[in-house]
């Protein structure tokens, strides 16, 4: 059988869609499957259906059938639903993120070299924001080290230092720069 | 400046042949995605949200400062041709999505041509700047200071853990692509590239063909950008595409060089037959006229050919593509009516090339 989409290469791919309760079958190309249905795709012999595409997907057989029984997943925002994500390979808005959030670092995962928290740039305030807890972090891990060897006049300093940065960060204080 | 002015225009700054290494890379380019808070994605919104989208983005970037409100022309889609959208997406100002966007899309321009800043694409900002030759770093701070003026004034779509929230997960964390477009006609004709493709996906880097649709480039020339946005910082991501771009560049210099020295004569005379062709030829279709240009392009850096300038060829691959012929023909051509004219301009081109080359120098 020879690819559906570039009708040059031979389909290895069977990719089952379900359409208002329709099943459809499509046959692709590895290259093909990849560019146009880069988030279900397993290469596999056997045709494999929606259910268990987006269960290998989860890796969470029994969950996406007990959503479909209740209520789907959908994004109060923009209101699309969790399916509809995945089948287009978009978000609606930037409120998905939020909605659908614990499902999102194992499908970020496959797409991005196993990464699913970004360490990059931060617009402004926030980037400001987001130092300033990093350095809590660090802080507070001196202030562990502190105790366990026992410098308890390191550790108390070590924690005002921490308390001062911590209401910064609640205050949102821009000016008051603690050192 | 009005849009006319862009598109009358068959060069662009990124074509001058600028740039290091520009014998081998003909141009850089970064991109940043970016949304706002508060509306949906291009996909979802309607055209009221696009429509405040564009005014805010718009005024942001034409309100910061004087230099930039007389650097950029804001351009909506939905004011120019069909063939007008045509040309700058064949001059890479405008990707072929937001040229099919007439409703919503829009982009600001600026006077080199050197950024675009384009408004509902797939995400409601994308920040492109398009340098010459291999300057990724140059690219990128350019670039960033258009993103900080927008994010001073701009509430960004963001995110701690994923980071910058684009419509696409292929984008989400820095938002950033890189990449670099090389020719690469040695490492073609040796028929290394293949393996090449393969270890350069494995190290999280995408290799792609840029003119035509097929698996072979058309004209040799390649794109080589980033896969992964999520995770790496941006300046890992540029370094490690600086270090790939560079690899390549040895490896196409050696390929080069043992082509030379294998069979000197068979290149000269390939080379040459090309250059033949575009001077003389009748009809000349997009896949032949890549071909040659490619060819004439590795004689000249090879130093083989002399008389002709770099940049006119960069030229050359831009105003063959169909919207810009027709353009220049000021009227709509059938294929064949395309191939004749093509073959037209590049002969007159090149000798015009010459001509002006020659000019004032030496007779050898
Ligand atoms: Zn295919
Ligand atoms: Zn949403």
């Amino acid at each position: 059988m020879i690819c559906e989409n570039c009708k040059q290469r031979p389909a290895k791919v069977t990719v089952t869609q379900v359409h208002n309760g329709e099943h459809f079958e499509r046959h692709y190309c590895e290259v093909c499957a990849n560019s146009l249905h880069p988030f279900y795709v397993e290469y596999k012999q056997d045709p494999l259906s929606l259910h268990q595409l987006l269960s290998n997907w989860f890796n969470q057989a029994d969950q996406i059938v007990q959503q479909k029984q209740q209520k789907t997943l959908e994004c109060d925002e923009c209101g699309w639903s969790i399916e509809r994500f995945l089948e287009e390979g978009k978000f609606g808005c930037a409120s998905c993120y939020e909605s659908f959030r614990p499902h999102l670092p194992q499908a970020l995962k496959r797409l991005h070299n196993g990464n699913t928290t970004h360490i990059g740039k931060a617009p402004g305030r926030l980037g400001e924001k987001i130092a300033l807890k990093k350095r809590i972090e660090a802080i507070r891990a001196q202030m562990k080290q502190a105790v366990e060897q026992e410098q308890f006049e390191d550790a108390a300093k070590l924690r005002d230092e921490v308390k001062d940065l911590e209401k910064q960060l609640a205050g949102g204080g821009d000016d008051s720069h603690v050192d | 400046m009005s849009i006319e002015n862009f598109l009358d225009n068959s060069r662009s700054s990124w074509m001058e042949g600028e740039g290091e290494h520009s014998d081998i890379v003909m141009s850089t380019r970064i991109r940043l995605a970016r949304n706002l808070n508060g509306f949906r994605f291009p996909l979802a919104f309607t055209e009221d949200e696009a429509h405040k989208i564009d005014q805010s983005v718009s005024s942001t970037l034409l309100d910061a400062d004087e230099e930039l409100q007389k650097n950029f022309t804001s351009v909506h889609i939905k004011d120019v041709s069909e063939l007008g959208r045509q040309v700058l997406v064949e001059k890479h100002l405008i990707s072929p999505k937001l040229a099919n966007s007439p409703n919503t899309g829009s982009v600001l321009l600026s006077e080199d041509e050197s950024v675009s800043v384009m408004v509902n694409e797939e995400d409601h900002i994308r920040i492109q700047c398009l340098f010459p030759g291999l300057q990724i770093q140059q690219a990128y701070e350019r670039a960033d200071t258009i993103d900080r003026l927008l994010e001073k004034e701009l509430p960004y779509a963001f995110d701690e853990q994923f980071g910058y929230l684009t419509s696409c997960p292929t984008n989400t964390g820095t938002g950033l692509r890189a990449s670099v477009m090389m020719h690469l006609p040695a490492l073609t004709k040796t028929k290394q590239m293949n393996r090449i493709v393969t270890i350069i996906s494995r190290l999280g880097m995408v290799v792609r063909g840029i003119y035509g649709e097929g698996s072979e480039a058309l004209g040799n020339v390649y794109q080589v950008s980033n896969q992964t946005t999520l995770g790496k910082t941006e300046e890992d991501i540029l370094a490690d595409l600086q270090s790939i771009a560079e690899q390549i560049i040895q490896k196409e210099r050696e390929a080069r060089d043992a082509l030379l020295q294998h069979s000197p004569n068979t290149l000269e005379d390939r080379l040459y037959r090309s250059l033949g062709t575009l001077s003389y030829a009748r009809l000349m279709t997009t896949e032949e006229a890549a071909r040659c240009l490619s060819d004439v392009r590795l004689g000249i850096d090879i130093g083989l050919i002399k008389d002709i300038d770099m940049s006119i060829l960069n030229e050359c691959m831009i105003f063959m593509q169909p919207g810009f012929l027709q353009k220049y023909a000021g009227t709509t051509l059938n294929a064949t009516e395309r191939d004749m004219f093509r073959a037209k301009l590049l002969r007159e081109r090149l000798q015009k090339g010459e001509k002006d080359n020659t000019k004032g120098e030496e007779p050898a």
